[in-house]
């Protein structure tokens, strides 16, 4: 009950807030966010939830809940085509994330510090990979791989294609953050006698750390999932998981991708958690 | 102090590469794309391949262990490259993109290939297990004589009535698309197939479709959009098994997974007529390796390997040797196996060319409304 | 808490006036990034515009002509509406987000600096499934014989299941969950920079709770709220496999007609002239706000 009063409570009249602040302080406006959060996290995780249990269920179509059973996870075991598609979208995202992340970083910065000639026209034309409709981002690259640039369709196209659509949200993010720097930040460590390199390195880098940890897992999430751009520029080495995956709709979604996705997530909350462990460890 | 989040960054993406750093990218993929145009380079007949095969097809059209086997009896390595559609295959395909041993194309795109000269010719002679395919898939009309391609899978569309929900009964696609029926139905998001039903019940030719008779099943199919729940394509049992409509206009494929799952689904072919399907596989000019894909077509088309495909994607097979090592229930479901009377008034779809872009924006202004 | 604005703004400018002239160092770094827009951006851009000048024949072959006709198919009223339809749902999802992200990000931001990474790493791990799955475990929880309606009816609260999937509301729910990270991550880095002492100022200055934020805490993380807002909308309004599978593809979006037209429509000049026009239409309207801003 009080669950839901904190979690509506931002929906609620001004003068009742207002109440609640002057009484309680900023304290209790952090328990009342957390409620909100806990409330979006349940969103987020429900699905996810869902898809765990129905790991273990044993039913191929997996629409109702059929009984208990560990199969999935033998034949995932098994299964190299899922496993390698799998692993090759996880390489593909890991580079593509670190060219993601260095290009919007450097280059939101290079824009923001600098004031180079068609500034506005490349502030514009960072949004096209984000507008245009995958399909024509795919076909056009596609284009342009066998026919300018004459560059064989493996991991080599599809990493670019992928970082071209990521970057742009790692530099609308880190654009964001540079809003609020405070412009004497660098000029001091200038003044103190580092080159502007050092300067940006030392400064600005841990300033803009959170905003650059944002941008790489948005880039990470988004390459991960990618599966139009990646049908016209992948060889057929480089077959990531999404399109495995895709056409398994047809005879209903193998189970052992709920196998897959559930041991990832796992995997990753755990390695989330043990280096925050290991991180307090060292601290204490 | 502060966890140093650069290094947890840093800590994770290395896992994650290395995780997906086992293998390589192996060095022949630079070796196979030429980049030159399809229509230019003609195929070299190779006596000696490499022991490799380039499949482009459906995903989950060939299952893993037919594949796994081939590569255990011949020792030629397989990679599969999967599309959903065979626009999806074509665009690739006429980019230039890839190098592609076999494709599967379907009835109405193996006309245009073969019109175009993409595609080589198939030598019978290593492919002697084509004599298991019914007489009545052989030589069909869009492939005289099976020059170019040996037939896969086949399939038709029909009606998929949940006989729980909806007690009438239902024989033809004029009582599907009823207003007792209004957003209880689901169809496939293809707008030719949708189309072609409003033509059939107009007794319209179904493979000449032109301003005219659009023009005269506008009205009909404006009739129908509205009471469409659910346009899918792709797994359109979904919504019939989960109860979200209770009547649809699905392939034959979708509908036998539906009879097996559950008695309470009913299968019917409109008595307005259906259309067939036909899926085969075909070597596109740029192949590589057109002997190894001849072996595998012909591996394929051998009965113990034709009832595997049939056991994972129970569609219409045209394997009369493999049909006989089905189970009475395999043989016995509707879905997959219409009579030899039905079949023989079904037509195959043929190439409808630019009208294509027609009769799309015709169903899709319609949606729109 | 005007001046408080008040000094955020003069940092601005400040900033804006200090931007320096770039030297060789700066252009050979600013170059990888120009060098792959224009490599990787304005070529397919080119390529794509020549396109939708160009004829299609054949079962694909593309000639390159130069007609019109592309263009003048575009202006009826059927692509008009679909596009309209798009930036409506997107419109929708954005707001939607903002209203439920915001919270959470700035929950995220004032969390302990420990937990700050792990928060924003949980809320994408959820991301990191397949998206055919996770959407599918939608449709389980919506669908007529599903999880809602199993609960509701049992509990007795209604008669009989509702329609919860295949709606616009089930469209604009998977749109939301599916770019909820995108709004949540950039507001946080805004939030998580802003400064207790200044909003404590605020409040020892006499502000109540309302013009704290309005005055103070909103326009400190309005960069990081409007990037959150484009990071949604722009990409949303071309998605379509969201609408397809939860909202059974009613009503047509623009993504997916375009996507149409390069399979089943065999019209590809078409889809990269509608690809083209989005294009046009969404640098004007940026240009038009950049201007403004600028002003």
């Amino acid at each position: 009950m009080s669950a839901i009063a904190l979690a509506l409570l931002p929906f609620l009249p001004v003068p009742v807030r207002s109440f609640f602040r002057k009484v309680h302080g900023p304290r209790l406006q952090q328990w009342m966010l957390g409620g909100w959060a806990l409330l979006v996290f349940a969103f987020l995780y429900i699905p996810i939830l869902l898809l765990v249990i129905f790991s273990f269920n044993d039913s191929r179509l997996n629409i109702q809940w059929e009984g208990f059973t560990l199969k999935w996870y033998a034949a995932l075991l098994e299964n190299d085509t899922l496993i390698h598609a799998f692993k090759n979208s996880l390489f593909v995202a890991s580079i593509t994330t670190v060219l993601a992340t260095v290009l919007g970083t450097v280059g939101a910065w290079m824009l923001y510090r600098y004031r180079f000639p068609f500034q506005r026209a490349i502030g514009l034309l960072i949004f096209v990979p984000m507008v245009i409709p995958e399909v024509l981002m795919g076909v056009s690259l596609l284009a342009e791989f066998v026919h300018l640039l004459k560059i064989p369709l493996g991991y080599t196209t599809l990493i670019i294609a992928h970082t071209t659509f990521c970057f742009p949200f790692v530099l609308v993010g880190v654009q964001a953050r540079l809003h609020g720097l405070d412009p004497f930040l660098e000029e001091a460590a200038l003044d103190l006698g580092a080159t502007p390199l050092k300067a940006f390195w030392l400064v600005i880098v841990p300033y803009l750390m959170p905003a650059i940890i944002a941008g790489a897992l948005m880039s990470f999430t988004l390459s991960l999932d990618e599966y139009i751009v990646s049908v016209f520029t992948t060889g057929a080495q480089s077959q990531t998981l999404p399109l495995k995956v895709y056409g398994m709709a047809k005879v209903g979604l193998n189970p052992q991708l709920n196998a897959l996705s559930t041991l990832f997530i796992v995997g990753t909350i755990f390695l989330v958690l043990f280096s925050e462990f290991l991180t307090r460890r060292k601290s204490s | 102090m502060k966890t140093n989040p650069r290094h947890l960054l840093m800590a994770s993406l290395a896992v994650f590469a290395i995780a997906g750093c086992d293998r390589p990218p192996k060095p022949d993929v630079a070796k196979e794309t030429s980049g030159q145009a399809p229509m230019t380079k003609a195929a070299a007949p190779v006596s000696d391949e490499e022991k490799k095969l380039n499949i482009f097809g459906w995903s989950e059209y060939i299952p893993q262990d037919v594949i796994d086997q081939f590569t255990e009896e011949t020792g030629i390595k397989v990679s599969v490259e999967n599309y959903a559609s065979n626009e999806e295959m074509l665009a690739k395909l006429l980019a230039g993109g890839g190098t592609y041993d076999l494709i599967q194309p379907s009835e109405y795109v193996i006309e245009g290939l073969a019109k175009e000269n993409l595609l080589v010719p198939i030598d019978h002679a290593a492919i002697p297990n084509l004599k298991n395919i019914a007489p009545e898939f052989l030589n069909m009309s869009f492939d005289p004589g099976n020059k170019f391609t040996v037939p896969y899978m086949a399939g038709t569309v029909g009606i998929v009535v949940n006989t729980d929900l909806v007690k009438d009964d239902i024989k033809s696609f004029n009582d599907v698309f009823v207003e007792k029926n209004k957003k209880n139905i689901v169809v496939l998001d293809d707008a030719r197939e949708i189309v072609t039903w409003a033509l059939l019940t107009q007794k319209l030719p179904i493979n000449d479709i032109n301003d005219a008779s659009l023009e005269k099943v506008k009205p009909i199919l404006s009739q129908w959009i509205p009471l469409v729940k659910v346009f899918d394509s792709d797994s359109p049992k979904t919504a019939l098994i989960n109860g979200d409509v209770a009547i649809g206009v699905v392939w034959g494929g979708e509908g036998a997974i539906l009879l097996n799952t559950d008695k309470k689904f009913k299968w019917v072919i409109p008595s307005e007529g259906t259309h067939l399907f036909v899926d085969s596989l075909a070597i596109p000019k740029t192949a590589k390796h057109p002997k190894n894909a001849e072996a595998f077509m012909n591996f394929v088309l051998r009965p113990d390997i034709s009832k595997k495909i049939s056991d994972v994607f129970p569609y219409l097979n045209p394997n009369m040797a493999a049909r006989e090592l089905l189970t009475p229930e395999q043989r016995a479901n509707v879905a997959s196996f219409p009579t030899a009377d039905e079949i023989a008034k079904m037509q195959t779809f043929k190439d409808i060319g630019s009208q294509a872009s027609q009769v799309d924006e015709t169903i899709t202004t319609l949606k729109a409304q | 808490m005007a001046g408080i604005a008040a000094t955020s703004a003069a940092a601005t400018t400040a900033a804006a006036t200090y931007k320096r002239r770039p030297g060789l160092m700066s252009w050979l770094v600013l170059f990888p990034l120009i060098a792959w827009l224009l490599l990787f951006v304005i070529v397919p851009t080119v390529m794509l515009v020549v396109l939708s000048f160009a004829e299609q024949t054949g079962l694909g072959t593309i000639t390159l002509t130069f007609t019109l006709e592309n263009y003048q198919r575009a202006f009826s009223w059927t692509w008009l509406k679909v596009f309209g339809t798009s930036v409506w749902y997107a419109l929708l999802t954005t707001i939607i987000c903002v209203i439920v992200g915001y919270p959470v990000a700035f929950f995220i931001g004032r969390a302990p600096a420990s937990m700050r990474n792990i928060l924003l790493t949980l809320v994408m791990i959820p991301f990191w499934t397949s998206f055919l799955i996770r959407t599918y475990s939608w449709i389980t929880i919506l669908s007529k014989e599903g999880l809602i309606n199993s609960l509701l009816v049992s509990a007795q609260i209604i008669p009989e299941p509702i329609t919860l999937l295949y709606t616009p509301f089930a469209s604009v729910l998977g749109l939301v969950y599916n770019y909820l990270p995108f709004m949540i991550l950039p507001i946080y880095t805004s939030v998580e920079r802003l400064d207790n002492a200044m909003i404590e100022a605020a409040y020892d200055l006499g502000a109540g709770p309302v013009r704290a934020f309005s005055q103070v805490i909103l326009p400190l993380t309005a960069p990081g709220l409007t990037a959150g807002a484009l990071l949604v909308f722009v990409p949303s309004i071309a998605m379509f496999a969201i609408t397809n599978l939860m909202g059974g593809g009613i009503p047509p979006t623009i993504g997916d007609v375009i996507y149409k037209q390069f399979t089943s429509g065999r019209a590809q000049p078409f889809g990269a002239a509608l690809g083209t026009l989005l294009l046009l239409i969404f640098v004007v309207c940026l240009w038009g706000t950049r201007r403004q801003r600028e002003d």
